[in-house]
């Protein structure tokens, strides 16, 4: 991945939350704080994740991923966030029925303002999350610098 | 005759973007004319008729065309799978 297309900002290690909502809540107003976001965006994705989830079953034993984002009238500008958490929690399953839930390790976090200028961005961290090898190296980073590594490689 | 794809997901901005480009190269490589519409899952009934609805969140109604989950192309689980359905549907087999 191209160093320009990480936001360093937003990368942050060893997150301890209790559940989803707390991750994405801690996450979200990060990009507001930094400017990538309007207030309204943390709301935003917690309502959006409500209705539509995004945990990614990516296979039992595997580490699993969650990608919650919102509508474009939230963002200032784009930006991609990486959460690694030092525990797993629970998301719903994107696609999944209601009970459907899986354990989190990595949450990437995307402010995106125009999906088509940012295609080759969410595809970059599709080829991540599809990366078996590279998310489980990735979930181990306990540093910024770790995950700038790890993500330099691709 | 061109088919009619509907991608779908919860806002029409993340996953169904990515969604509708690797279908989109999906029908190219088979030679398959498509007019593809990205929308959000609410919106499916304002964008029908189609040959296809490809949604990447769940879609609690039936709208009487067939629906293949797109979710395979976000987290790379079962991608041929889905491929082969959404081909064997395009090409009416």
């Amino acid at each position: 991945m191209r160093i320009e297309e990480l936001n360093s900002e937003l990368i942050f290690t060893g997150l301890e939350a209790e559940n989803s909502d707390a991750v994405m809540e801690w996450m979200g107003r990060e990009f507001v704080r930094q400017g990538y976001t309007k207030d309204s965006y943390v709301a935003a994705l917690l309502a959006r994740e409500k209705e539509y989830p995004t945990g990614l079953d990516l296979g039992q034993g595997n580490i699993c991923a969650a990608i919650p984002h919102t509508d474009a009238e939230h963002v200032i500008k784009p930006g991609t966030g990486i959460g690694i958490l030092k525990h797993p929690v629970s998301f719903h399953v994107m696609g999944g029925d209601e009970e459907e839930l899986v354990q989190v390790s990595v949450v990437f976090m995307l402010a995106i303002k125009d999906p088509g200028k940012q295609l080759d961005r969410l595809q970059n961290i599709i080829g991540i999350i599809q990366d078996q090898k590279l998310l489980r190296e990735l979930s181990k980073a306990s540093s910024k610098e770790e995950v700038l590594k790890c993500l330099h490689q691709l | 005759m061109r088919k009619r794809i509907i991608v779908c997901c919860g806002g029409a901005i993340a996953t169904s973007t990515i969604a509708s480009n690797k279908i989109m190269e999906l029908c190219r490589r088979n030679g398959i004319s498509v007019d593809l519409v990205q929308c959000r899952i609410s919106e499916i009934s304002s964008q029908l008729p189609a040959d296809l609805i490809l949604p990447t969140a769940k879609v609690g109604r039936d709208f009487g065309v067939p629906m293949v989950t797109a979710m395979p192309f976000i987290s790379g689980v079962g991608i041929e799978k889905a491929e082969q359905e959404i081909l064997r549907i395009l090409k009416g087999e």
